[in-house]
C-alpha cells in the first residue's frame, strides 16, 4: 500500500493527513534506533576513544582527552607502515586476480554446456566454506614439513629444497594472498555471471550483423555494459578484503615477526593483546578514513553513472 | 487507517521488546541469591567436575543458585574487560594465571586478602601459583590448578641411538643432532607468535640464569643462542614459528620429533593418540634447572554484589576431595602442597616429573604489562629464528621495549 493510494482514498481532513506525516517518521524511527545504536554509536564511541589514552590501568575509571597522542604514536611506530603496505598490496594482488579470473570464468559460464549448473554450483563451494576451514587447511598444504604444496612442486623438479611457505617473511604475505584469491574467485564470478545474464542478446546479434569479432564485442559491449557491476563489485571487493582478518589471523598471527601484518590485526593486536585500547582505536579510525575516501569515489562515480 | 496503526505498534513493541531482552536476564529473586560464574573448560571431564561441585554447592545452601558460563579461553579477557565499563562481570570466574596481575591493576577484580586471611590456607599453595594471584600485596584470588613444562622425548629413538635423556644443555645439543634423521627432527618447541611461544622460552631464559627484570643480559643471549643453534643446524624445524604446543604434541605423537618441549595438559592426548613409545624428564639444565607455571586462578568480579557468597563458593569447592576429582579430569597438577602429595599424581612415573617440578616452577607473574613484554620476546624469538636479525640485535631490541614494562625488582 503507498502512501499516494492512502491519501487518495480518505484525503478528508488535514489533520489526518499531518498525522500520516507523524506515522511515516515513526515507521523509520526502528531504523533509525537500530543504526543510532548499533553504528554510530559505536563509531563515535571508537572517535572518542582514539582521542583520549586508555590502556588496561584506566579502562575502568576516568578517560582523559590527550589529543592526538595515539594518532602520533601510531605514526611513529614502523609497524604501522608495514601492516599498511601490507594491507594495501594484499588488498591489490587479491583483487586483480580474483576479479581476473572471476571474469573470465564467468564469461565461460555464459554460455551454454551440459553440467553447466552443476559446475557453477561446485565452485561457490569454495566460497561458502567456513574461512577457519579453508585457512586451516591451506597452513596444512603449505607447511615447510609435510605440506602437499612442497611435495608437488618438489616431485615437478621445481624446488629442489622444501620451502617453509609461511614461516619465511618473503612468503608469507604471498602465502596468504594466494589463499584469499582462491576463495574471492567464486564470488567475484558469481556476481558477474549475473551481470552478463542480464545483457540484452539483441546487441551482440546486431554487432555480430556489423562484422564485429568476439573481442570487440567484449570491448564495446560486454565492458561497458557491464561497468556499473564491475564498479561495485570492486568497490565492495577493495572493502572486503582490505579488513580481512581471519584469513590471515589463522594462517600466520601476521607472522613471522611483522612479515605478513596487516591493519586489522595490527589494530586488534594493539586493543585486545597489548591493550592499548586508545592506540587501537586511532588504527582503526585511520582504516575508517581511507575505506570512506573509497566509498565517495565510488558515490561520485557512480552517480556520474547514473547521470549520464 | 486503524490497521497501519496497529502495524505501527507492532513494530515498535517488537523493537522495544529486542531492546529489553537484551538487559533481561540480571537481578536477585526475593531471598535467594543467584551467582554467576564463568570458565573456560571444555572437555566432558572437567564440565562434569564443575558442575558437580556447583550442584553439591546448591545442594548445601538450597538459597544460592550458581550460573555456570562456558566462555571461550579467547574471548574470555574481551568480555571482563568490556563488562567491566558497565560494572558488570561474573561473581565468580577462571583467569589464566599468566593475565591474573593485569587484570588486578585494571581493577576489575575484587581485592579479598581479608577472606583469605580469614580462610588461613594460603600456606598451604606452592609459592610459584601463589604469586600470580597476588598484586601490589594484595590477594586476588586462589589457584585452581597448576601445569608446567617438561621434556617429552621418544624412547624408541633413544634406544635406537644408545643414548639417554639429556639432563643439560650441553647433551641437549648433542642428542638433538644425534637424533634428527630424514622426516625426524630432534627437538621441538612452540614459537608460535602468541602467548605459548613465550611460555615455552621463558624457562630456557631462567635456566641460563636470565629473568625478565635483567633481560639485558648474557643470559638472554645464551637462551636465544640455543634455539638459534637447533633452528640453524636443522636439528629443530623452523615451523617451529607457526606451531602451536597442540601441533608439536601431534608431530611428536606420529613419531616426527624425538624430544619436545610441553606441558601436564598433554599427558592425557599421548595416552590416547601416541603411536609413539615416550617418556618424560625434567628440562635439561642450563646454569640452573627451572620450568615455567601455567593454571588458572578463581577470581571473584570487583562489580560482584555477593562477594562473601562467592568466595564461601570457592572456599567449598577448594576441599581437597573437591579440588581433587576437579585436577584429575583436567590434567592440572595440584598448586597446593597437601593435594600435591596424594597418590595419583605421585605414583605415576610421568605425572611425578611435573609434580616434582612444583617445587621450582616460577610463574608468570610479570606485573600487569606483561602482555607487551611477552610480545617483544615472541617477535624477538621469530626474528631470530627465521634469520632475519642476528640474535645480538634481536636480543637488544626486546630488551629496549620490555625495560619500561618490567617491574623493577
Amino acid at each position: 500500500m503507498s502512501d499516494q493510494s492512502y491519501s487518495a482514498a480518505a484525503p478528508r481532513t488535514s489533520k489526518r493527513l499531518r498525522n500520516t506525516a507523524w506515522t511515516r517518521y515513526l515507521f523509520v524511527l526502528p531504523v533509525i534506533l537500530f543504526l543510532l545504536v548499533f553504528i554510530i554509536f559505536p563509531i563515535v564511541y571508537n572517535l572518542i576513544l582514539s582521542f583520549q589514552n586508555v590502556t588496561v590501568y584506566n579502562f575502568k575509571g576516568h578517560h582523559a582527552f590527550a589529543g592526538l597522542a595515539s594518532y602520533v604514536k601510531t605514526f611513529k611506530d614502523p609497524v604501522f607502515y608495514t601492516a599498511l603496505g601490507n594491507s594495501v598490496l594484499f588488498t591489490v594482488l587479491s583483487l586483480v586476480f580474483q576479479f581476473s579470473i572471476g571474469f573470465a570464468l564467468a564469461l565461460f559460464f555464459n554460455r551454454s554446456f551440459p553440467g553447466r549448473g552443476l559446475m557453477r554450483s561446485l565452485m561457490l563451494l569454495a566460497w561458502m566454506l567456513p574461512v577457519v576451514i579453508t585457512a586451516s587447511v591451506f597452513q596444512w598444504m603449505l607447511n615447510g614439513d609435510y605440506g602437499v604444496v612442497n611435495y608437488i612442486l618438489q616431485s615437478l623438479g621445481i624446488i629442489h629444497e622444501p620451502h617453509s611457505w609461511l614461516s619465511e617473511n618473503g612468503t608469507a604475505l604471498l602465502s596468504t594472498i594466494v589463499a584469499n584469491i582462491w576463495v574471492g574467485i567464486p564470488f567475484n564470478m558469481i556476481i558477474l555471471l549475473s551481470g552478463l545474464q542480464g545483457l540484452p542478446e539483441q546487441l551482440y546479434e546486431a554487432a555480430k550483423l556489423d562484422g564485429a569479432g568476439k573481442m570487440l564485442q567484449f570491448r564495446h559491449i560486454t565492458l561497458p555494459l557491464m561497468r556499473p557491476t564491475i564498479l561495485i563489485l570492486l568497490m565492495l571487493g577493495i572493502i572486503n578484503t582490505f579488513k580481512v582478518f581471519d584469513m590471515i589471523f589463522i594462517m600466520t598471527a601476521g607472522g613471522p615477526v611483522n612479515s605478513s601484518n596487516v591493519l586489522p590485526i595490527y589494530a586488534y593486536q594493539l586493543s585486545f593483546t597489548k591493550f592499548q585500547f586508545s592506540q587501537g582505536a586511532s588504527v582503526s579510525m585511520i582504516m575508517f578514513a581511507i575505506l570512506t575516501v573509497l566509498a565517495v569515489i565510488y558515490l561520485r562515480m557512480s552517480s556520474k553513472e547514473e547521470a549520464a | 487507517m486503524r490497521g497501519k496503526m496497529k502495524a505501527l505498534f507492532l513494530t515498535l513493541s517488537l523493537f522495544a521488546l529486542a531492546l529489553t531482552a537484551c538487559s533481561a536476564g540480571s537481578g536477585t529473586d526475593s531471598g535467594k541469591v543467584t551467582l554467576t560464574w564463568w570458565d573456560t573448560m571444555t572437555t566432558d571431564g572437567s564440565v562434569t567436575a564443575i558442575n558437580n561441585i556447583i550442584s553439591e554447592y546448591e545442594k548445601a545452601h538450597p538459597n544460592v543458585k550458581i550460573k555456570r558460563t562456558y566462555v571461550s579461553s579467547s574471548d574470555i579477557k574481551n568480555k571482563l574487560l568490556l563488562g567491566s565499563i558497565g560494572n558488570q562481570g561474573p561473581d565468580i570466574v577462571w583467569i589464566d594465571s599468566a593475565d591474573h596481575q593485569t587484570f588486578a591493576a585494571a581493577g576489575i577484580l575484587a581485592d579479598i586478602s581479608s577472606e583469605v586471611k580469614a580462610w588461613g590456607q594460603g600456606d598451604l599453595y606452592y609459592d610459584g601459583p601463589w604469586s600470580s594471584t597476588v598484586y601490589d600485596g594484595k590477594n586476588y584470588g586462589v589457584p585452581v590448578g597448576s601445569n608446567n613444562l617438561a621434556l617429552f622425548y621418544n624412547k624408541d629413538m633413544f634406544d635406537q641411538a644408545g643414548i639417554k635423556p639429556p639432563a643439560n644443555w650441553n647433551e641437549l645439543k648433542e642428542d638433538a643432532k644425534l637424533l634428527t634423521q630424514k622426516n625426524v627432527y630432534g627437538f621441538a618447541v612452540s614459537a608460535v607468535k602468541t602467548e605459548e611461544g613465550t611460555f615455552q622460552f621463558l624457562p630456557f631464559l631462567l635456566q641460563a640464569g636470565s629473568d625478565i627484570p635483567d633481560f639485558d643480559s648474557q643470559g638472554t643471549l645464551d637462551a636465544v643462542n640455543l634455539y638459534d643453534y637447533m633452528a640453524k643446524n636443522n636439528y629443530m624445524s623452523r615451523e617451529v614459528i607457526t606451531q602451536k604446543q597442540s601441533d608439536t604434541a601431534t608431530q611428536f605423537a606420529a613419531g616426527k620429533v624425538a624430544m619436545m618441549v610441553n606441558g601436564t595438559w598433554q599427558i592425557p592426548f599421548l595416552q590416547k593418540e601416541g603411536k609413539v613409545n615416550w617418556g618424560v624428564v625434567p628440562l635439561p639444565e642450563g646454569k640452573t634447572g627451572a620450568t615455567v607455571l601455567g593454571g588458572e586462578n578463581w577470581a571473584i568480579s570487583a562489580a560482584s554484589k555477593h562477594k562473601e557468597a562467592a568466595f564461601d563458593v570457592i572456599r567449598f569447592a577448594n576441599e581437597p576431595d573437591r579440588l581433587k576429582k576437579l585436577l584429575q579430569t583436567n590434567g592440572r597438577l595440584p598448586s597446593r602442597k597437601d593435594l600435591l602429595r596424594d597418590a595419583f599424581w605421585q605414583k605415576d612415573p610421568q605425572m611425578k616429573v611435573f609434580a616434582d617440578a612444583m617445587e621450582v616452577a616460577k610463574a608468570r607473574a610479570y606485573g600487569p604489562d606483561y602482555a607487551g613484554i611477552s610480545e617483544a620476546i615472541q617477535t624477538m624469538l621469530q626474528q631470530v629464528l627465521t634469520g632475519q636479525t642476528s640474535p645480538e640485535q634481536a636480543v637488544q631490541t626486546a630488551a629496549d621495549k620490555i625495560k619500561p614494562l618490567a617491574p623493577n625488582n
